[in-house]
């Protein structure tokens, strides 16, 4: 019985993650495709695949057998490279979110913990705004600016658990206490953003709300980076965060030492999240939302659900930047909307359907 | 396996839960800690699992001190069974026992062995929790929990296991079955195990040893009969007591308290008497 259910478990892994992969593919395209100027996804596709053959006959050393196409400037190639930093920014910043949630809830194992939720992000573009005040010429560094907001990051994800800890423990009271950290540091980013602006020469709502506007592909190694090491790490760790959720003593039973665990995960979401912050502002609730997706696809056991919140973080992100594109479209010459909006929007709904649920599930359970 | 206890002394803040606790454990027999609430059964359960930190004292298994094991000996020797898990987070039963195999494996190992899911197979069998395991754990009745929990240790095949109220929320059937089931084990296995109940009744059914604790200290250590004795029962708890002889077996069987809450009535009524 165990035997056949844990086949089934990597069966649905399996089919999960191809179809997850699939649909990223098209929307990876499409995102490629839809901006000031729409371009035939279809013809995208044709001229992806010729580049990437003409670039893998140059490293084997072989003749051009077709020639054409992408050797001479190109508009429409040139048109999707433009919009291919915006798009794997998107995409990292979703994906880099997913597993950030997905992280925080088993951490504090509450289903409705989140980088937004609880304070982490708007803390980290606390510490960043007070880092430009202070030194306005870090803005140029990014590698300082992360490191600035990973210790805002850590910094509000400490308070939130504290107050929650003072307010009894339960989950309700750890959403409370998040809504009064990110209230506090998203009103002081607010005022000194507002002060600095002339520094950062952009609207500051971009970087309150999020956008990928704004990012071009060289940036993309500042959320890669995180990325790749924050996934494999939690991919490596996938036994101390499953023993992890039925409490302290039982990971302590099973020779995982909880504060330890406490701690490495915090600062792992921590550094998630400050770098989507650093890049590209704060992108909410897709924290929140692709965890419970990926659970709802394959289960808890993080060695299947920490990919799949990967990608559907990445897919969700992208979609939302999508839709920013199309609206900027339809309502000419306003500028865009900042991606946030369209997160938030899409996510409160789902944050109301699961404090309904868990209010009236499992709350005696803790 | 032999586990030694020596001069414990446990306290949570100010408040001290055991005190001067010296013992000795062995393997193949069933120990059965007793006393009423409050009396340190827990406590001792959870020192002897390092989840609480002694103040004074020392436990040996094997002759080595526990704190000198390092965690995942410690994980592949000892389990403590409480139904107090955290089931905030949506999760099934067959996970969660999984969870049991991993101080038996390697660090980089990402696949689950036949060997694991084969005991896992067999325990819940034998549990009698087959038709749970793909079943959400916040959706199982506490019976149904409890011994999901109980299956959790049996998969960790540890050396020492600690059951903390096995008994609670169980049907009668249950009840007997699983303490059969764990004596069998316990005998077979060679290992210790250690339960602590409040059900003196399945005490005296199933005990080897006795352990009677009252205000964090022992007031009696022995087998059934010694410490089964109705004078001692009837003083710790406060409880008129019969003791009957079925199967060859001293079997304990409360009656009535001796000084019920309601005092003043039975005050008027031992005059009367």
């Amino acid at each position: 019985m165990a035997i056949e259910l844990y086949r089934v478990s990597i069966r649905r892994f399996l089919v999960t993650f191809l179809s997850l992969l699939t649909v990223f593919f098209f929307i990876f395209i499409l995102s490629l495709s839809v901006g000031s100027t729409v371009v035939n996804p279809v013809e995208i596709f044709i001229k992806l695949m010729q580049s990437l053959t003409h670039r893998m006959m140059d490293a084997f050393g072989s003749q051009h057998l077709i020639v054409g196409a992408v050797t001479e400037v190109d508009k429409i190639y040139s048109i999707a490279m433009f919009r291919l930093g915006r798009t794997i920014a998107a995409i990292l910043t979703g994906s880099i979110l997913g597993v950030a949630g997905l992280l925080m809830q088993t951490v504090t194992r509450n289903p409705l913990a989140e980088p937004y939720i609880l304070g982490l992000s708007s803390a980290a573009l606390f510490a960043i705004a007070v880092g430009i005040i202070l030194v306005p010429s870090i803005i140029v560094y990014r590698w300082a600016l992360m490191i600035v907001a990973f210790i805002g990051a850590l910094l509000g994800f400490i308070l939130a658990i504290t107050l929650s800890r003072l307010a009894g423990g339960t989950s309700i009271a750890l959403v409370l206490s998040g809504i009064a950290v990110n209230a506090l540091f998203s009103g002081l980013s607010h005022v000194f953003l507002y002060a600095v602006q002339k520094i950062i020469r952009m609207p500051y709502v971009f970087l309150l709300m999020g956008s990928t506007s704004i990012v071009v592909l060289n940036d993309v190694i500042f959320l890669l980076l995180p990325f790749a090491i924050g996934t494999t790490i939690s991919l490596l760790l996938f036994r101390m965060l499953n023993a992890f959720i039925y409490g302290d003593e039982h990971a302590k039973q099973l020779g995982y030492n909880p504060s330890t665990v406490l701690i490495v995960i915090s600062a792992i979401a921590s550094i998630l999240t400050a770098s989507t912050v650093a890049i590209v502002g704060i992108v909410g609730f897709v924290g929140l939302a692709a965890p419970h997706i990926s659970r709802l696809l394959v289960g808890t056991d993080h060695r299947f659900s920490v990919p799949i919140v990967a990608i559907t973080g990445a897919i969700i992100t992208t979609v939302a930047d999508i839709v920013v594109r199309i609206i900027s479209l339809l309502s000419v010459g306003l500028g865009e909307l900042p991606l946030g909006v369209i997160t938030s929007t899409i996510g409160a709904p789902f944050l109301a359907y699961l404090i309904i649920k868990r209010v009236r599930g499992y709350e005696d359970s803790y | 396996m032999r586990i030694v206890i020596k001069d414990l002394e446990i306290w949570y803040n100010s408040i001290k839960a055991l005190d001067n606790i010296s013992l000795e454990i062995v393997d193949g027999e069933l120990t059965f800690v007793i006393g009423p609430n409050g009396a340190g059964k827990s406590s001792l359960l959870k020192a002897i699992s390092l989840l609480v930190p002694p103040k004074r004292g020392v436990i040996y298994i094997d002759g080595r001190d526990i704190r000198l094991y390092n965690a995942k000996e410690l994980a592949k020797t000892l389990a403590y069974v409480d139904p107090h898990i955290s089931r905030s987070m949506p999760s099934t039963v067959l996970e969660y026992l999984i969870t049991a195999r991993y101080p038996h494996k390697n660090f980089l190992n990402f696949k689950e062995d036949a060997m694991d899911l084969e005991i896992i197979d067999r325990v819940s069998r034998q549990m009698n929790i087959v038709h749970l395991l793909n079943r959400r754990l916040d959706q199982l009745s506490s019976g149904e929990l409890q011994r999901v929990v109980i299956a959790r240790a049996l998969v960790q095949q540890p050396k020492i296991m600690l059951l903390d109220e096995p008994s609670a929320f169980l049907d009668l059937r249950y009840r007997l079955e699983i303490l059969e089931h764990i004596r069998n084990v316990t005998r077979i296995e060679k290992i210790v195990t250690v339960v602590a109940i409040h059900d003196l009744y399945l005490a005296s059914l199933y005990a080897d040893r006795v352990i009677l604790l009252s205000n964090g200290s022992i007031l009696a250590c022995g087998g059934v009969e010694e410490v089964l004795d109705r004078e001692v029962i009837e003083k710790v708890y406060g409880v008129k007591v019969a003791l009957l002889k079925i199967n060859g077996r001293r079997i304990i069987v409360p009656i009535e308290p001796l000084n019920s809450l309601h005092s003043s009535d039975n005050v008027f009524r031992s005059e009367i008497d």
